[in-house]
């Protein structure tokens, strides 16, 4: 039974991890860039949607905000900040890092923003959902309705993206783009715009993560710090390049830290997600989904 | 060659004589930041020496400077060592965690790396809560004393305790840029800049690549440790909240800031890190706001520059202007 309870604790957790690997994996396709701002962008339509819930009183209706918040504020940081700084700095001895400083430095940006705006303190973004489990018989077991709304949720926003992608022509531009951008732009695809696209995309995932999680915790400015590291080691392990891989990284790294905490302890949560990733990159650094050519330099 | 080698020598004595001669002659609050700034030089240039040179990115220096903070503090705690003793030991235990981590980074390019060392980052401080010997969130208090009595009476006056600490983060600076520019000169840093340059021309000419961006990874290490034991002594303990991810990002962008290719714009990017926040606070009572924007005003301007420096001038801005001359 303990062994079916932490299963189920580590899906939940799973299912969010799983969402902010999309958002990373769906930006390193369309830009080969590992987006380290999505922690901010994710907080910042989170801090949104709490806006909007305190003025209507109702979480669901401020979701939807959120992710749209979130799908402008990827589109925006890409259509003004990434796309000038592809344009100027691909030459240089920087130039593989000035990507990954640039979205840290938006980072830093967003988190003194949402520092300023709202204070460092910890703010309440609640679900009307109960957060205690479902009982079967005599057992409760600890997967409440907010969980089962996480991994509904959660599963929900894959499948509208592999949707989008396997059966639209907006997904068919999207992937042509990612895999050779010149020859796309020569078969009439726009290019940065359909990158831009791909960016809002990341944006609302990650935004929906912000907002399915947020309740099960709090809001402060760099309260999904942790999330964006889980989620980059859920995207390695899936291979950083496929989406379904960033899926099932997340779900499998939620189960992994699900069973560290209950039979190894508290104490090195923090440190596991390190562990991991360097278990993961020296034993397949390719991930279990991701194509050949990787991280390796040479 | 050698006259050129002991010019620089005399004018690195001179910069250290001159600027100990200064503490007399400035406020308690400057020393300190004197110190900081100096602090701030050593883990600026140790991520210069592995991101301009050796091409690898760190987001995890704050890490090591905690793994160097807490080792001196730990030895000086309860081996007793002099403290220059417990500095080293800081600087090798950093070292240590450095090659092994190298180890790692040697197989990773750009985003990876950088991804990998955040986990560090984020996850090496909480480690002080788990171990009873590390003092969990209220951390160690760590005490090197006041100055040797003949250094004070040598120098006349009151010698204070930050001003001690002032002269010692000084010549370590001093001694920490020496050291670097005279590596960088040396095979290695020919190797590293050969590595960085073209990887592929650099292992057809026999340079063991993975051995020399672990090289470069460790020897950075020991340096970000140093800083980090410097840190301990500035703030008199080592703890987890002395160690955030902020910290690491702080460095970053100091290096960035500084031109990650130029070793003497570590000292501007240094500046430019202890200034800000002096700057926004002055800007913030002026202006009557709440703390909400004076603690938040430093990280905004700071993220801004860095955002404009990478968009605007990746190499730094002096490498970019010569560029442009030769243009």
């Amino acid at each position: 039974m303990l062994f079916l309870d932490t299963l189920l604790i580590g899906l939940s957790s799973g299912a969010i991890y799983a969402l902010m690997a999309l958002a990373l994996v769906l930006v390193w396709r369309s830009t080969r860039v590992v987006n380290f701002a999505q922690a901010g962008q994710a907080i910042l339509s989170t801090y949104l949607g709490y806006e909007v819930m305190s003025v209507t009183h109702n979480y669901w209706v401020s979701i939807p905000f959120a992710i749209l918040g979130g799908a402008a504020i990827a589109a925006f940081v890409d259509a003004v900040i990434m796309r000038s700084l592809a344009k100027r700095s691909h030459k240089g001895s920087v130039s593989e890092i000035a990507p990954v400083i640039a979205t840290l430095g938006l980072l830093g940006l967003i988190r003194s923003l949402t520092g300023m705006i709202w204070g460092n303190a910890y703010l309440q973004y609640t679900s009307p959902l109960s957060s205690k489990g479902y009982t079967i018989g005599s057992h409760t077991i600890p997967f409440s309705p907010l969980n089962l709304v996480i991994v509904v949720g959660a599963l929900f926003v894959m499948g509208v993206f592999a949707a989008i992608f396997k059966f639209t022509n907006l997904g068919l531009a999207l992937r042509a783009a990612s895999f050779q951008p010149e020859i796309s732009r020569l078969a009439g695809i726009r290019v940065d715009r359909i990158r831009t696209v791909g960016w809002a995309f990341a944006g609302a995932a990650g935004a929906v993560a912000g907002a399915l999680v947020t309740p099960t915790t709090y809001l402060s400015p760099n309260s999904l710090d942790l999330l964006l590291v889980s989620g980059f080691v859920a995207a390695v392990i899936g291979g950083l390049d496929s989406l379904i891989g960033a899926v099932l990284g997340g779900l499998l790294l939620g189960v992994g830290f699900a069973f560290i905490l209950q039979y190894i302890g508290t104490s090195v949560t923090f440190s596991a997600a390190f562990i991991i990733l360097i278990l993961v990159l020296f034993v397949r650094p390719r991930g279990i989904l991701g194509s050949k050519v990787g991280r390796r330099d040479a | 060659m050698r006259k050129s080698k002991s010019l620089s020598a005399l004018i690195f004595l001179a910069i250290g004589l001159f600027l100990l001669g200064l503490s007399n002659f400035v406020d308690e609050l400057r020393v300190y930041q004197g110190a900081q700034i100096a602090v701030y030089v050593i883990a600026i240039s140790s991520i210069i020496l592995l991101t301009g040179y050796s091409g690898q990115i760190s987001l995890g220096h704050g890490a090591l400077m905690a793994i160097g903070g807490y080792a001196a503090v730990l030895s000086y705690t309860y081996w007793h060592v002099p403290f220059l003793i417990a500095f080293t030991i800081g600087a090798l235990a950093a070292a240590l965690g450095g090659f092994i981590l190298g180890m790692a980074a040697a197989r990773l390019s750009g985003p990876y790396l950088a991804g990998t060392t955040l986990a560090l980052a984020v996850g090496l401080p909480s480690l002080a809560n788990q171990f009873h010997i590390l003092g969990g969130e209220q951390g160690l208090s760590f005490d090197i004393g006041e100055a040797p009595k003949w250094i004070a009476n040598k120098t006349g006056g009151d010698f204070t305790q930050y001003k001690w600490f002032f002269w010692v983060s000084v010549v370590c600076a001093l001694a920490t840029i020496w050291f670097i520019k005279n590596l960088l000169q040396s095979r290695f840093g020919r190797t590293w800049r050969a590595v960085r340059g073209n990887p592929s021309a650099a292992a057809l000419s026999g340079i063991n690549i993975g051995r020399s961006k672990v090289l470069a990874f460790t020897v950075s290490s020991a340096l970000a440790g140093l800083a980090g034991a410097l840190l301990a002594m500035l703030l008199g303990l080592v703890a987890p909240m002395a160690f955030t991810l902020t910290l690491s990002f702080t460095i970053v962008t100091g290096a960035v800031l500084a031109g990650v290719t130029n070793l003497a714009g570590s000292i501007v990017g240094a500046v430019v890190l202890v200034v800000i926040p002096e700057f926004t606070d002055a800007v913030a009572t002026h202006l009557g706001g709440s703390e909400k924007i004076s603690a938040n005003l430093p990280g905004l301007i700071t993220s801004v520059l860095l955002i404009l420096t990478v968009i605007f001038a990746p190499n730094g801005p002096k490498l970019h202007k010569r560029k442009k001359a030769n243009n």
